[in-house]
């Protein structure tokens, strides 16, 4: 059953007010047979999230209108169980330390190697994998 | 004491006091400028890591946005800022005009990021051959993937020129009403618009003449591109056809792109002084050349303008000129099947051959990658009296060659196979699905004439590739991406012995090593991995110009693919995978990760033009100036060899520095060398004179091990003759005749990781000035050596002794007489310690040495004994064992 589960595609949700962003994450998700919806507004991307549920958000930090924090908690009360990633150019320890804080999976300074966000959302599925087996025990 | 002691006492004291507070005051100079000297090698590293980061991002590796672009120009910007700050304070203000280029600099790297190209245009018009990256600004992406074809390629692209953005916009000065050239010229001569606008035509009109006289008599096609649209880069706004008539004064200028009728806008322009250019030349070169002028004027007024809501707007275009001859075929190439293809069932390459409107054309459909076998065609029987485009009947062809008949194809497989060659390269260039218009000439060549971008939907089979990439074996993995992207073909084993000719085009280079030397095979390879080497490295620069899919340091790469192998290498995510994965190469067709078709791509290979270049080599060049500073790594590589010459006759330049606190250094040598240590160079609580042991100064460590080693010592008593001190007297005496301190003491300015050494040994004198670290990028040696008594002969073989010597521990030499100035830069710390070690052993083991070499026989023997004690760690066995068979 785990199996299965572990085996499932991802729904993702990407948000990066710089097309180049999604441009470039979308495909790599996608060759691994993942389902992949992007935003480059903060507000159409909450919009979405109130209408679906993803199994994983990668967000930008610092945008106009809701920045990343605002859609982690739009995703969270939506679903808690989606993970968010959150990635920004302008790193520094406090936003970090905020992200966990408030339920973040992981927290990527740009610009990022694709295999880093890759390994990460790697984690993400050895989790889900994991998970079943952890509630059972 | 009485008080006239007392006074004296105290004078003298306060003299004394005054004295060691100028010494100190000398001494926190002294420290100051060689902390300028360290903050350069800081800053020049620093900002060398940051140019590296910008390079890879070039090649996909990082994912980024314009923040990352703007942040990295102006970390790089500041601390270059610095550097050229450092270099001024440690010279006194002797390079202030550094200052100007990097604000020159700085300026239009600030222009590239607010997206104003026009501080980058300059060309009004340029030949295709001339074109290269650096004008992607001013002719569009499609050019300069053209002009780059011809160092691939079999086929090469038509003859022809750019009018440029910046042309354009000088040709779009004329006045309609009054269009021409004479009396625009004087309309406008005496201002700013009449200059730019007769400086446009001066040039356009020589390469026009150029082209009527290398085709003469043949019209010319002109196609119009936007290339101002940032997320649409290349948008095709018209496509013309200018015939000048060679007896008349006359130019027709057909429109083909309009929709219906395609010469509803013949017009006929007449030269108002055809005489004018008739005197020129009697060839009618200058004629042709004003009617096409002429010609393009009109087609700039026909382009260059939009209607918009608020009026009509000026739009930044380029035209493409080049001779169009009536082809004997001419089709198109899709690098993509389009949908509704009757070939497309399977994902290929479709090359179409037009044909008149009555007869079909036929259709090939050949695979992407090497080979490009032919997967299906579609050959269309001709009709009877069927006529070529140059008018030649088709049975005029099966009587040439008698195996054509009707249903036979028109060009043959070798043909098809160039092209899509052709094809793929010029798709990987551009990073999108292009159609390519192909012609064949009359004189048996097959050209490219144009390119643009394929409009073709998203591949909605990306889940069916996914299912396919599962069952795909990864053979193997690792290293670092050189250029992402996806490239698939049979492995080839290359190295630098390896003959470009021979390597099969669109196969899968594998090296052990990245040396630059291969960089012939890159441009014809679908892929390249290197078992060592690193993306920072000069090859991998080479992989992202030519956008080649490729991994630098691959472990066992030569054992895990075989030669022959099929394989798929996936640069961006550093996987080679077994077979033709051909689900990988759709998706990586479709979506090219980073690409000239992003506009962040673009930005940064614009940004790379001023910061990343070096094109200021050699500091013993005149043209090495601050004002020939034409990037940011020209600026920091200018100002670190001004400061490691600074510091190299710095003890020349500044005398009196022996009066600072210099300590004696004991030596079992006759050779008083003074230690001024300028932080960690000597052990805290050393004793006044210092014992060799107490030294700290990692490269003057290294070097006093080599000169106090026994084996440099040289037992031979000198063979020196009258004649010989006679020869030296002048050299001598010019040496005698230099600032004092440059003889009298030998002075070594030391620090942790810094050495500065001013050294004579009998009359030889040297310097050697060191960084040694554990960070390679630092670490370097300057080594100048000069002198000795002996008669010139001697003297010139002393130093090409020294020179082989250098050479064999690959430092870069000059020999001039019998001056050696040699460098070495970017060394692991050990090998660099080995040389410092060798130098020391060289400074004593040419003592004299000069006037024991009789002959040449003597010069290889001396080398084959000092490599054999000093030279090992450089691999030197081999040039041992030669000079021991000189010998």
């Amino acid at each position: 059953m785990a199996t299965n589960e572990a085996a499932a595609p991802l729904r993702i949700l990407i948000l990066d007010d710089e097309p180049i962003v999604c441009k470039r994450l979308k495909p790599a998700f996608q060759k691994l047979g993942h389902t992949v919806e992007t935003f480059t507004d903060s507000g159409q991307a909450l919009a979405r999230l109130g209408e679906a549920v993803f199994d994983l958000v990668i967000t930008d930090l610092k945008m106009e209108g809701a920045d990343g924090l605002q859609i982690l908690n739009g995703a969270k009360a939506s679903s808690p169980a989606t993970q968010v990633i959150v990635i920004t150019g302008f790193a520094t320890l406090e936003t970090a330390k905020e992200s966990y804080r408030k339920g973040a999976f992981d927290f990527v300074a740009k610009p990022f190697k694709l295999r880093d966000i890759l390994d990460c959302v790697k984690r993400i599925e050895d989790r889900r994998r994991d998970l079943p087996a952890d509630s059972g025990s | 004491m009485d008080t006239v002691s007392a006074l004296r006492q105290w004078w003298r004291g306060l003299e004394a006091d005054k004295r060691t507070a100028r010494q100190e005051i000398d001494f926190w100079r002294l420290q100051a400028l060689f902390n300028n000297f360290k903050r350069i090698l800081l800053l020049n590293n620093a900002i060398l890591e940051d140019m590296a980061k910008m390079e890879r991002a070039l090649g996909g590796e990082y994912i980024f946005d314009r923040a990352f672009l703007e942040s990295s120009v102006s970390g790089i910007a500041h601390r270059v800022h610095h550097v050229v700050y450092s270099l001024n304070a440690l010279t006194g203000n002797r390079h202030v005009d550094l200052y100007d280029r990097y604000q020159d600099i700085r300026t239009l790297l600030d222009d590239i990021l607010a997206n104003n190209i026009r501080a980058l245009a300059d060309e009004a018009v340029l030949p295709l051959r001339a074109i290269g990256w650096e004008h992607e600004p001013l002719v569009g992406m499609d050019l300069v993937c053209l002009a780059a074809l011809p160092a691939s390629s079999q086929i090469v692209p038509v003859d022809g020129l750019a009018v440029t953005q910046e042309g354009i916009r000088a040709l779009a000065l004329v006045d309609s009403d009054h269009a021409d050239s004479n009396h625009a010229d004087s309309n406008h001569a005496d201002t700013g618009r009449g200059l730019r606008l007769a400086e446009a035509r001066i040039a356009l009109r020589g390469q026009l003449r150029q082209l009527a006289a290398a085709h003469p008599g043949v019209p010319v096609a002109v196609v119009a591109s936007r290339i101002d649209e940032d997320e649409s880069p290349l948008q095709e706004m018209g496509s013309f056809l200018l015939s000048p008539d060679r007896d008349r004064p006359e130019v027709s200028l057909v429109r083909l792109d309009s929709p219906g009728d395609a010469v509803a806008e013949r017009m006929v322009l007449v030269d108002p002084e055809p005489g004018r250019a008739e005197e020129e030349d009697e060839e009618g070169e200058s004629g042709a050349a004003e009617l096409l002028l002429h010609g393009l004027e009109r087609i700039v007024q026909l382009v260059g303008e939009i209607p918009t809501a608020d009026g009509p707007q000026p739009v930044h275009c380029v035209l493409f000129v080049h001779p169009q001859p009536p082809p004997v075929l001419a089709g198109t190439i899709h690098t993509r099947p389009l949908p509704g293809n009757p070939l497309a069932a399977e994902d290929g390459l479709v090359i179409e051959i037009a044909s008149l409107p009555e007869a079909p054309g036929d259709c090939f459909l050949l695979r992407r990658t090497h080979p490009f076998e032919l997967l299906r065609s579609h050959i269309a029987a001709r009709p009877a009296g069927h006529r070529f485009a140059d008018g030649r009947p088709a049975s005029a062809a099966s009587m040439e060659q008698p195996h054509l008949g009707r249903g036979s194809a028109l060009v043959d497989p070798g043909l098809l196979r160039d092209l899509a060659e052709s094809a793929m390269l010029l798709e990987r260039f551009f990073g999108a699905p292009l159609e390519i218009r192909w012609q064949l000439e009359n004189d048996g060549a097959c050209r490219i004439a144009r390119l643009r971008p394929l409009a073709c939907e998203a591949d909605p089979g990306l889940v069916t590739g996914a299912a396919e990439l599962d069952e795909t074996a990864i053979v193997c993995q690792g290293g670092q991406t050189g250029q992402s992207g996806v490239g698939a073909g049979p492995v080839v084993h290359v190295d630098e012995a390896t003959d470009p000719e021979t390597f099969p085009a669109g196969a899968v280079a594998v090296a052990r090593y990245a040396s630059p030397n291969l960089t012939p095979i890159l441009q014809r390879a679908a892929a390249l991995v290197t078992e060592f080497g690193s993306a920072a490295g000069h090859l991998s620069t080479v992989a992202r110009e030519l956008r080649l899919p490729s991994i630098f340091g691959l472990s066992d790469a030569l054992d895990l693919l075989p030669p022959g192998t099929a394989v798929t290498v996936d640069g961006g995510e550093t996987t080679v995978y077994g077979g033709i994965v051909e689900a990988m190469l759709r998706l990586d067709a479709m979506d090219m990760e980073l690409t000239p078709q992003d506009r962040e791509y673009r930005m940064l290979r614009r940004l790379l033009r001023f910061i990343l270049p070096l094109r200021l080599l050699d500091p013993q060049r005149p043209d090495f100036t601050a004002e020939n500073c034409r990037s940011f790594h020209d600026i920091i590589h200018f100002c670190h060899e001004r400061a490691v010459e600074e510091l190299a006759h710095f003890q020349e330049r500044r005398p009196g520095l022996d009066t600072l606190r210099t300590r004696p250094l004991e030596l079992d040598l006759p050779l008083d060398i003074r230690v001024l240590d300028v932080g960690g160079g000597i052990q805290p609580g050393a004793d006044f004179r210092l014992r060799p042991d107490r030294i700290e100064s990692a490269p003057f460590v290294a070097f006093l091990e080599g000169l106090t080693d026994p084996r440099a010592r040289n037992s031979e008593a000198p063979s020196l003759g009258l004649r010989d001190i006679l020869a030296g007297m002048p050299h001598s005496m010019g040496l005698l005749a230099a600032p004092a301190d440059t003889l009298g003491t030998n002075l070594a300015i030391v620090g942790s990781e810094y050495l500065n050494l001013s050294l004579r040994l009998g009359y030889h004198f040297s310097v050697v000035d060191a960084y040694l670290g554990e960070d390679i990028s630092r670490n370097y040696v300057y080594f100048r050596f000069v002198g000795g008594l002996a008669d010139p002969e001697r003297r010139g073989r002393r130093a090409r002794f020294v020179a082989k010597v250098l050479a064999a521990m690959e430092f870069k030499t000059s020999v001039k007489g019998d001056l050696v100035v040699a460098r070495l830069k970017l060394m692991e710390p050990d090998l660099l310690r080995a040389a410092l070690l060798a130098l020391g052993a060289l400074t004593a083991f040419t003592r004299q040495q000069d006037t024991n070499m009789r002959s040449e026989a003597d010069l290889a023997q001396r080398f084959a004994i000092f490599a054999a004690g000093f030279l090992l760690p450089f691999g030197a066995q081999e040039l041992w064992e030669a000079g021991d068979e000189a010998s």
